[in-house]
């Protein structure tokens, strides 16, 4: 057991005058306790009004990214006492627009994966009697492809989307690869399409903050390499 | 709604940064260099005079920092076109502690040239 200080960035909509403000709350945490824990600890037992986005709990929805000690995180994927620090300070994923305490709109998110089309696209008819096969061999090359959940915490990182709110940005660049990547997918056209633009690919300044951010371990540039390449390679070819 | 424009730093963003100032060097550089040169169409007077004054030891040793821009732009340039053609992008760290190693060699180099022949020109 140790006493935690959560130093916590709020905003209420509806306080406009109070404006941004850090509050503080001090938590007994033990072994185990994960900061989506300890935020649930603190608003049904000592703050009903604060608020953050959660759901699945596992690492597997993305709701939770936010801003934990300077670093993108899942807060339901993050130790307390594996930060190692007394104080713990909490602030609403940099880059998107405050909604509320720790939520932030994720209207750009959205807006950036709907320009790729991040769906599988195919134009052939489906094999009659079964599903739409691929090797072990061809099922590898989406590893560190297909974990994307969408938490946006790379997104959130990236400053070429800072000074570009129509960034499609480092996720969708992800996904477009994830499925271009995709024996299976038949649509590479359709999903490159938006990116060859001022807002796409060319944007891309190298800085990396997206792979420093990915709480899944992923590698956004890596896929902006290949496609990069994939543009290229269709303008000469 | 206040949006926050921030994170924590790491050697790309260093990269970035240095990248982004040094090609602004360059810029300022090339059109001092073109204003310098635009001098010829004034005659020999004209251009013996710019000369004369571009050629005291303070700007023999900003050549010197030039020089250091140029090769940090040169080298960090082929470290982002590597990256973009898709090699070492899982070890960009150690690709840029190559590039940094590669840029201080041949500014140190070329450095102790330029040191040497302003030596024995004063001397
Ligand atoms: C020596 C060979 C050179 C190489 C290999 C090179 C390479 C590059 C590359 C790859 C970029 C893109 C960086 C990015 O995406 O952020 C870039 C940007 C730039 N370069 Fe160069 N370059 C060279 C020479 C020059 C020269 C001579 C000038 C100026 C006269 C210059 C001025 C710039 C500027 C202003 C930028 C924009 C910086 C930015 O976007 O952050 N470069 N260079
Ligand atoms: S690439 Fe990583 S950081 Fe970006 S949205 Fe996917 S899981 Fe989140
Ligand atoms: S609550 Fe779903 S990823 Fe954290």
């Amino acid at each position: 057991m140790a006493m935690i200080t959560f130093r916590i960035n709020r905003y209420n909509p509806d306080d406009e005058r109070r404006g941004h403000y850090v509050q503080e709350y001090q938590l007994d945490v033990e072994k185990g306790t994960t900061l989506l824990d300890a935020l649930n600890e603190i608003k049904w037992k000592q703050d009903g009004t604060l608020t953050f986005r959660r759901s699945c709990r596992s690492g597997i929805c993305g709701s939770c990214a936010m801003t934990i000690n300077g670093v993108n995180n899942l807060a339901c994927e993050t130790q307390v006492l594996g930060l190692g620090n007394s104080t713990v300070t909490v602030e609403p994923m940099r880059g998107y627009p405050v909604i509320k305490d720790l939520v932030v709109s994720l209207d750009p998110l959205v807006r950036g994966i709907l320009a790729v089309k991040p769906y599988m696209i195919t134009h052939s008819p489906p094999p009659s009697d079964q599903e739409r096969l691929q090797s072990p061999e061809e099922r590898e090359k989406i590893d560190g492809l297909y974990e994307c959940i969408l938490c946006g915490s790379c997104t959130s990182s990236c400053p070429s989307f800072w000074a570009d709110k129509e960034y499609i940005g480092p996720h969708a660049f992800l996904k477009a690869y994830r499925f271009i990547a995709d024996s299976r997918d038949e649509g590479s056209r359709e999903h490159l399409e938006a990116l060859d633009d001022r807002h796409g690919l060319w944007r891309c300044h190298t800085i990396f903050n997206c792979v420093e951010a990915c709480p899944k371990d992923l590698n956004p540039t890596k896929a902006i390499s290949e496609l990069k390449k994939e543009l290229v390679r269709r303008k000469l070819g | 709604m206040r949006v926050i424009k921030r994170y924590r730093i790491h050697a790309g963003t260093f990269a970035w940064i240095l990248h982004r100032l040094s090609g602004l060097g360059l810029i300022f550089y090339l059109l001092l260099h073109i204003w310098v040169i635009s001098h010829l169409s004034g005659g020999e007077e004209s251009f013996d005079g710019i000369m004369h004054f571009f050629g005291g030891p303070l700007f023999k040793l900003a050549e010197i920092g030039l020089v250091g821009v140029i090769f940090y732009h040169m080298f960090n340039g082929l470290r982002i076109t590597l990256i973009d053609m898709g090699v070492m992008v899982e070890r960009q760290k150690m690709l840029f502690v190559i590039a940094v190693a590669v840029w201080l060699a041949c500014w140190g180099a070329s450095g102790a040239v330029m040191i040497s022949r302003m030596i024995s020109a004063t001397g």
